[in-house]
């Protein structure tokens, strides 16, 4: 009895305690994606981050919000009005601190356009025996900052970069024409490739597509 | 109510009197009598010296509000140590980066402290003689100019605030919002403030206040950061910069860095006041008294003191060899990396990678002892790192794997680790050590070495009843050598540089001239091994500008990831190498994640909430 007594008020304060002074989690989402002449930009997963700021609060800190390695991001937040903007120096682009509003109502969906120093295109990857070769075309989009590697990236998984590779090489080629990039495998097995560029002074890289290679 | 209205007609004739309200307050001092007492101004001193911030120490403390940081388990967060204490801190080996809030130091609450007693002691300290002013200011001076150069070798330039920023309660605050200064002009600050003091410090022969070359140390050391910031910055593909200054120092300010700091460096070296620690014949003991010893320690220039029974730490408790831990709990939480006891040479000068494997690979080196591997290796390493089949505080250290065994069908090695430590193998002899290593356990080597500088080596001092006073460290000659040495050559005056360099590398057990070919490396690769540990290794990648190529986030590095070295004993009976030992190199195993430093870390982010207070302060780049 005495034992029903308290399972019975525990529940009822259990009930009751969930109701009050508890606001609604978000439910509205943001998606975008990072383009340049409307195609999205691949980048290293978990590195490159945009940033929402909103204005009326007391607190004033960002959301982080970061880029997927195919160029993609989303972000579930409430209603609102808020400033969507680069964060400075991360990317592999030039650095603009202009703003884009976003007004967040239900689902939104929003691209940002960005000035990158080089961009990939054509990317393939060609596998014979423990050989790998890749063929890009870098193509460079402004002349601020000068290109210091081309690199080729190989990886257990579909999460390729700098950070997740098993094996990478590196070249500094004439990009004037086409690039390629041999590499010896392991073994001759499946995996995953990437190239990206690296621009002097700039932490981040630009990656083409991840490719399955078997 | 007769009696109230006595009482009350008593109240108000007394209170009449004169100055009866006018009282000195029993429970506070006023300024006046602060200000004009010599003991309790070094009352006050005591406190501003213990805020003095550290990117490790030998405490725990993090006190954003008062100033202070000590973070001792950051030792683990490089590539000279690893985590392998209590497992709960195990991120330390998991950072897939380095935060960009990481080294963060925001202590205007000291500065404004340090700033309200200069003023306070020029305004009130009316009976003090001249000469008590003149050096009680000079120490508030000296504290200030060191704690701008934390500020700045962390955060780039940032407000120059000399004086009190009161608010006149006109409602609006821009004459307290000071921008940043630029990265040169704090360095210039401390650099012109030693200059001024240096003569009025006093405290000679104390090594826990500033006396006169302490104040030089500090220049020496600033002064090398600033004309490596300038010279290498302007190196990189692209230079870290802002355009106002704030972060950067241009190429042609170098030189004369280079030159205060080897002038500052000389004088404390040609002064005699100091000489390096030779008290033990034996080199490598003599390496861990040289930091470690207070008696006689003529090296030392600047400590933070401990004094038991009550001015105390528990570093030994946390970070003594797990074997001869004295209290139930704790130890083995720094733990030093394969790669830093790599970076200390063999005495004839050769590279000190460890032989561990035969030049074509096919087989392992045998040795008869376990600690053979070592022998010939620069003394430091002893003094800074308890390896296999040392002894310390006269105890033996019982440090293997396990065992390997040998296979005829396989034609090779089983290889046999035991699940605990201090256990026996099959054979009735050692299996795996009381001191590990081992691959999974908490608060044992992961990596197979121990640390050894800082650690007491007094009775009981690892257990959290007694505890440990050894001091920490902020200035000592050997330093000094190797500042002199970096400025001496990057100025073109090799000659003095080998000669300082080979004066710190003969007490190291080295022969005369050691070096005869110096180079950046060679330079940069003595401080790693001299200073180890003493809170120099991530400031000077750091300005140096080789952080971001060395932690480069690419579990394929030999430098970003930490390597383990794993002693085994040989079973194979009837062959010449049964009961030898060989050795095995590996990541380790609890260690999962590269070290990653962007190039967003050379400069920390300024927090959120400061730059929305203070419109005028801009960030630092990639932030």
């Amino acid at each position: 009895m005495m034992r029903n007594l308290i399972i019975a008020s525990l529940l009822l304060v259990l009930v009751a305690g969930c109701k009050k002074d508890n606001y609604e989690k978000p439910k509205s989402t943001l998606t975008g994606r990072v383009v340049y002449d409307k195609n999205a930009l691949g980048v290293r997963s978990n590195g490159v981050q945009v940033e929402l700021w909103q204005h009326g609060y007391a607190l004033f800190s960002k959301i982080p919000v970061y880029v997927g390695q195919d160029g993609a991001f989303s972000a579930i937040l409430f209603n609102g009005d808020y400033k969507l903007v680069l964060r400075q120096g991360n990317g592999p682009w030039l650095d603009n601190a202009d703003s884009v509003d976003v007004r967040v109502n239900g689902s939104t969906s929003v691209d940002v356009t960005v000035k990158p120093y080089f961009i990939i295109s054509n990317a393939s990857f060609a596998k014979s025996g423990t050989q790998l070769t890749a063929t890009v075309t870098v193509q460079q989009i402004n002349n601020n900052l000068p290109l210091e590697s081309v690199n080729l990236y190989i990886g257990n998984t579909n999460i390729v970069d700098q950070v997740n590779n098993i094996r990478s090489v590196s070249a500094t080629p004439d990009i004037s024409g086409v690039v390629n990039l041999q590499m010896t495998l392991p073994a001759d097995a499946a995996y995953f490739a990437r190239v990206g560029v690296k621009t002097a002074g700039v932490a981040e890289q630009v990656y083409s597509a991840v490719q399955e290679v078997k | 109510m007769k009696k109230f209205s006595i009482i009350f007609l008593f109240l108000l004739t007394t209170s009449c009197m004169k100055d009866w309200l006018d009282r000195e307050p029993r429970t506070i001092l006023s300024d006046q009598q602060v200000w004009n007492d010599p003991k309790q101004i070094v009352a006050l001193l005591a406190n501003f010296y213990d805020r003095l911030p550290s990117g490790s120490g030998l405490v725990d403390v993090n006190d954003g509000a008062d100033g202070r940081l000590f973070q001792w388990r950051d030792m683990a967060n490089l590539d000279d140590a690893m985590w392998s204490g209590q497992s709960n801190e195990d991120g330390r080996n998991n950072m897939t980066s380095y935060n960009y809030s990481s080294w963060y130091l925001w202590n205007y609450t000291f500065i404004r402290d340090l700033n309200l007693a200069l003023e306070n002691i020029a305004t009130y300290g009316v009976n003090l003689t001249d000469s008590q002013k003149k050096q009680y200011s000079a120490e508030l001076r000296f504290l200030r100019a060191f704690n701008y150069f934390e500020l700045v070798k962390r955060m780039g330039g940032v407000p120059l605030i000399t004086s009190q920023l009161i608010y006149d309660y006109s409602g609006n605050v821009s004459n307290l919002q000071q921008p940043r200064a630029k990265e040169s002009a704090i360095y210039d600050f401390i650099a012109s403030e030693v200059d001024a003091i240096r003569n009025d410090l006093g405290n000679d022969g104390s090594v826990s206040r500033a006396n006169k070359y302490t104040a030089l140390a500090l220049k020496s050391r600033a002064m090398l950061y600033a004309a490596s910031i300038a010279k290498y910055n302007s190196l990189m593909a692209a230079p870290i910069s802002t355009p106002g200054g704030e972060v950067g120092i241009p190429a042609s300010m170098a030189n004369n860095y280079y030159q205060q700091s080897l002038a500052a460096s000389q004088e404390i070296i040609n002064s005699g006041a100091y000489t390096l620690y030779r008290n033990n014949p034996d080199a490598g003991e003599n390496f861990f008294e040289a930091v470690t010893k207070k008696a006689s320690n003529k090296e030392v220039i600047f400590v933070k003191d401990y004094l038991l029974p009550t001015r105390k730490h528990v570093f030994s408790y946390d970070n003594i060899a797990r074997g001869i831990r004295e209290d139930n709990l704790g130890s083995s939480s720094v733990t030093p990396s394969l790669n830093l006891v790599e970076s200390y040479e063999y005495l004839d000068g050769t590279n000190g990678a460890l032989k561990i494997r035969t030049a074509d690979n096919t087989d392992f080196i045998y040795y008869d002892k376990v600690q053979d591997i070592f022998a010939n290796k620069d003394a430091r390493l002893y003094g800074t790192v308890i390896y296999p089949g040392t002894t310390f505080k006269g105890l033996p250290l019982s440090i293997q794997a396990g065992v390997m065994v040998w296979n005829d069908s396989r034609n090779a090695y089983d290889v046999v680790e035991g699940s605990d430590l201090g256990t026996t193998y099959t054979d009735g002899k050692l299996l795996t050590g009381t001191s590990g290593p081992h691959r999974s356990i908490q608060e044992v080597s992961n990596t197979g070495f121990y640390l050894k500088k800082f650690i007491d080596p007094n009775d009981k001092t690892s257990t959290r009843g007694v505890q440990s006073d050894v001091w920490w460290v902020w200035f000592r000659l050997g330093e000094v050598y190797l500042n002199a040495t970096e400025a001496a050559f990057e100025l073109g005056q090799t000659g003095t540089a080998l000669n300082y360099i080979n004066t710190l590398r003969e007490r190291a057990g080295f022969p005369a001239n050691s070096v005869t070919l110096l180079t950046t490396e060679r330079i940069r690769n003595e401080r790693r091994v001299e200073l180890a540990f003493e809170d120099h290794r991530l400031w000077d990648m750091k300005r140096w500008r080789i952080a971001d190529k060395v932690w480069n986030g690419s579990s394929a590095s030999a430098d970003a990831m930490v390597y383990a070295l794993y002693p085994y004993r040989v079973i194979r009976p009837g062959n010449v190498h049964d009961g030898k030992y060989v050795f095995v190199k590996m990541v380790a195993t609890r260690f999962r994640a590269p070290r990653f430093f962007q190039l967003g870390n050379y400069y920390t982010a300024i927090d959120q909430s400061v730059l929305n207070n203070n419109p005028k302060i801009i960030k630092n780049p990639f932030h």
